[in-house]
């Protein structure tokens, strides 16, 4: 038991550097709430670079720090139209479950500047990371239909990167804003903070936020889904009162 | 003044919903539509989910033919009998429209067939409806006065089994014609989202010679059942009904509707169906372009659920 406790000990201290950090941070909502004249909304993101607990040492820099904020994941269908005779119709298609609805990253400095390309990758901090799971559509399918899905993701406002985003206000202390859509889907958010020095990660820590509908908005989109037959013949009394009462007005 | 739909998860602009709703609502008042053919395309274009456009559309149907079909009622142009056996056929339609659009959307097919759909529906009646009332505009002209086709002019459709006596209509005719166009207005109406008071029409004065009297209100009537029970399926089915834009529509609709009857009695027949046929041809050539003309993307991208 103490020699395993040791094994995993060492382990600890070979993965962590000598001067080991941390990071402290906040976002200036934990939850965003829609209401009916919600049309978006602009979060700050902002943190610390601070010794780790129990270390005595000042940190050292250059730090980079790159967030990740990514939304509740849906299953996600690309499709691409052919001509067929003339006619333009869907003939394609490749679905990517578990993909992020959103997923924006805001960067210090350029990404490639900061570490390496398979440190991206494997922390899912690019784009296309998220669109290369193994897909029964087969690999080089998944790749082009992967690429064309993010790039519709970003014409939506949904996808983004952001090179230049957060800015550092001393050596350690950063901030960093994001104006989130009208249409960013509500639900569960994750923020995740990766502190980079000499292209390695050396601290990273999540934050998540929600966004919620609230009041009457949450109430409809609920009960839609809770009493869809209630709610299906609510809109329908709603019809007819209204083309009722509509009709009242003008009658002769 | 943006407003947040709940269920379509995008904000919309206030006045252009209620705008369009009460755009629609003085064209459906006008020609005695429901309008619906004009709203589902008009929301798809401004960036609705179809799914949501379709469904929502369904319970703004409602209350476009509500106020109609009451006072026709009123009047005593609703055939019951007719309405009832219409209506259950609708219900049968719907049930199968609903599950056809649930299953298109599922392969990726959904807008390729409402498209297709749109195009093949509104570019025959557009053209049959053009034919006619440029030809009665003539005849008109020669001061040929056209008399109104005689009903209880029976065709063969009449003869088949299963007869029965619609007492209002003064029709004895077989159910099976009657049963068939309820199930396909049924169909058709669910899958594109549409009330069908377009198709109705004529074919209750083509093929069921329905006297003209009764033609407008049990239209009217069938479009408000069936309409109801359809957004209750879609309600209960996709989940996709948006009452809060249907609301909007709704609002903007009703009021439309009134001046569109008020303006529509200084013009007459002919010309309101023939006004009419241009606009259900502009639409159904939208459509057909979409489908022949290169996308801008070729791409296109839908989400199908939320991962739990």
């Amino acid at each position: 038991m103490i020699r395993s406790l040791g094994v995993v000990l060492c382990a600890f201290q070979m993965a962590t550097p000598a001067h080991a950090v941390r990071v402290i941070s906040g976002i200036s909502h934990d939850t965003v709430e829609v209401t009916s004249s919600f049309d978006g909304e602009r979060l700050t993101f902002f943190g610390t670079i601070a010794p780790d607990v129990g270390s005595s040492d000042q940190v050292e820099g250059p730090f980079h720090v790159v967030i990740v904020v990514l939304g509740p994941t849906q299953v996600r269908v690309a499709r691409e139209k052919t001509s067929n005779f003339g006619i333009w119709l869907n003939t394609d298609q490749v679905e990517f479950p578990g993909f992020p609805s959103y997923f924006h990253v805001l960067s210090s400095k350029r990404l490639l500047e900061v570490t390496d390309i398979i440190t991206l990758s494997a922390n899912f901090i690019l784009p296309e990371s998220h669109a290369t799971a193994p897909n029964p559509a087969g690999l080089t399918k998944t790749l082009d239909f992967g690429r064309e899905l993010i790039g519709l993701m970003t014409e939506e406002g949904l996808f983004g990167v952001q090179e230049t985003a957060l800015q550092f206000m001393s050596d350690t202390f950063y901030s960093a804003q994001l104006t989130l859509p009208g249409n960013a889907p509500p639900g569960a958010y994750i923020a995740q903070t990766y502190v980079f020095r000499h292209g390695a990660i050396v601290a990273r820590k999540p934050d998540d936020f929600a966004i919620r509908k609230i009041g009457f908005e949450r109430f409809l989109a609920l009960s839609a889904i809770r009493s869809p037959m209630l709610y299906g013949i609510a809109c329908v009394l709603l019809a007819l009162i209204t083309g009722w009462l509509g009709g009242l007005p003008f009658k002769r | 003044m943006s407003i947040y739909l709940p269920i379509a998860e995008i904000s919309v602009n206030l006045f252009f919903l209620v705008g369009i709703g009460a755009a629609v609502g003085f064209l459906s008042g006008l020609f005695g539509v429901g309008g619906g053919f004009l709203l589902t395309p008009l929301l798809i274009f401004s960036g609705v989910p179809t799914a949501v456009a379709v469904a929502s559309v369904t319970g703004q149907v409602v209350a476009a033919s509500t106020s109609g079909a009451i006072s026709h009622y009123r009047r005593g142009g609703v055939d019951l009998h007719l309405t009832l056996y219409l209506v259950l056929a609708g219900v049968v339609g719907a049930a199968g429209g609903v599950a056809a659009f649930d299953f298109l959307r599922g392969t990726g097919q959904l807008d390729f067939v409402i498209s297709i759909g749109f195009l093949l529906l509104l570019g025959s009646i557009g053209v049959l409806m053009l034919q006619e009332s440029v030809r009665s505009l003539l005849k008109h002209r020669k001061g040929i006065v056209v008399r109104e086709r005689m009903p209880s002019q029976h065709t063969w459709m009449h003869r088949l089994p299963w007869r029965v006596r619609f007492k209002k209509s003064r029709l004895y005719m077989s159910v099976l014609p009657v049963l068939s166009i309820g199930v396909f207005i049924g169909f058709v109406g669910s899958l594109l989202g549409i009330g069908g008071g377009f198709i109705m029409v004529p074919a209750l004065v083509y093929l069921l010679r329905v006297p003209g009297k009764i033609v407008i209100g049990t239209s009217l009537a069938q479009v408000v059942a069936m309409m109801s029970a359809t957004t209750v399926m879609h309600a209960v089915k996709s989940q996709s009904v948006d009452m809060l834009l249907a609301f909007c529509l709704m609002v903007g609709g009703t009021a439309g509707a009134q001046f569109g009857a008020a303006a529509g009695q200084h013009l007459r027949g002919e010309q309101l169906r023939g006004l009419l046929a241009l606009i259900v041809l502009a639409v159904a050539i939208r459509f057909g372009l979409t489908l022949l003309l290169p996308p801008a993307d070729l791409f296109s991208m839908d989400h199908l659920m939320v991962d739990q």
